[in-house]
């Protein structure tokens, strides 16, 4: 039951220098070589009429919290808008409940990262910068 | 001076596989003009280092509502060695050997700056990373 990701980032940002990142990876549990086992699929969901900030992703639907934070859960979000002027902000609650925004998604942008999800409180949330329908499309990928 | 990221990520965990292919030309916030600053490289951790803040995209006020994304990858071997990933006091997650991450990153503020730290003990983690950005904001000479 593999899941691999693999990223290719090409740039031609200065003149003088191109270069390119190719890197793959097989999602595995942490500290075994064995494979991630349970998903949520890849969902949707779409926001119309509000600029409200809410939770994604609820840490508490991802079964028993690990103490110690041995997990490797991964997290895969793209806004799929075309427009790269509107964008979702993506923030990580910490265990104090405080808000740390990661950053924004504009049109097409997506992000893939790893997911502690060891306390009840370090839900992902999204917040959209416009009224207008938007669209986020995720998957959790854990053990 | 484009710059494009792909993902192409598989599992097949379900019955009905999951394929994903997503690309993004990354672009300035709320533009369609590239972005065109890029800081890259490499460096170690050891897991006696303690809790660092990684040496690359300093945050900054100038920072706040801008573009940046980020990619870091783990190249230990070791599949027990991981990087422990925290934005400012917040755990984001663990990298383990041979994982990667690609986040936007907000850079709002000094209190947004990426932490990381090898562990378990006896850990020595060699990393990877490149930083795409919004041009700085050039400062008066005094």
């Amino acid at each position: 039951m593999a899941t691999t990701a693999s990223i290719a980032i090409t740039s031609d940002i200065t003149d003088s220098i191109n270069f390119g990142i190719n890197e793959q990876m097989t999602m595995t549990q942490a500290d075994l070589t064995s494979d991630l086992e349970e998903t949520t699929g890849l969902a949707q969901r779409t926001f119309s009429g509000s600029l409200t900030q809410v939770v994604l992703l609820d840490v508490s639907t991802f079964g028993a919290i690990t103490a110690g934070g041995a997990v490797a859960h991964k997290v895969y979000i793209r806004n799929t808008g075309t427009d790269k002027t509107k964008g979702f902000k993506v923030f990580l609650a910490d265990a104090a409940d405080d808000v740390e925004e990661i950053g924004t998604l504009f049109g097409q942008d997506w992000m893939l990262m790893p997911w502690l999800a060891t306390d009840a409180s370090e839900d992902i949330m999204v917040k959209p910068s416009s009224t207008e329908k938007m669209t986020i499309e995720y998957a959790v990928f854990h053990q | 001076m484009a710059t494009t990221c792909t993902l192409n990520l598989s599992s097949d965990m379900l019955s009905s596989p999951i394929n994903i292919t997503a690309s993004t030309t990354l672009t300035k916030a709320a533009l369609t003009s590239d972005l065109d600053l890029i800081e890259m490289g490499r460096g170690t951790i050891a897991e006696g280092d303690g809790s660092k803040t990684a040496e690359f995209g300093l945050p900054t006020a100038l920072g706040a509502d801008k573009a940046a994304k980020l990619f870091f990858v783990n190249k230990a071997t070791d599949p027990t060695y991981y990087i422990d990933i925290d934005l400012h006091d917040t755990n984001v997650g663990r990298l383990y050997a041979g994982d990667w991450m690609f986040i936007p990153y907000g850079m709002n503020d000094t209190a947004s700056e990426f932490v990381i730290e090898a562990e378990p003990a006896g850990a020595t983690c060699p990393y990877e990373f490149a930083l795409f950005q919004e041009p700085q904001t050039l400062v008066a000479h005094s």
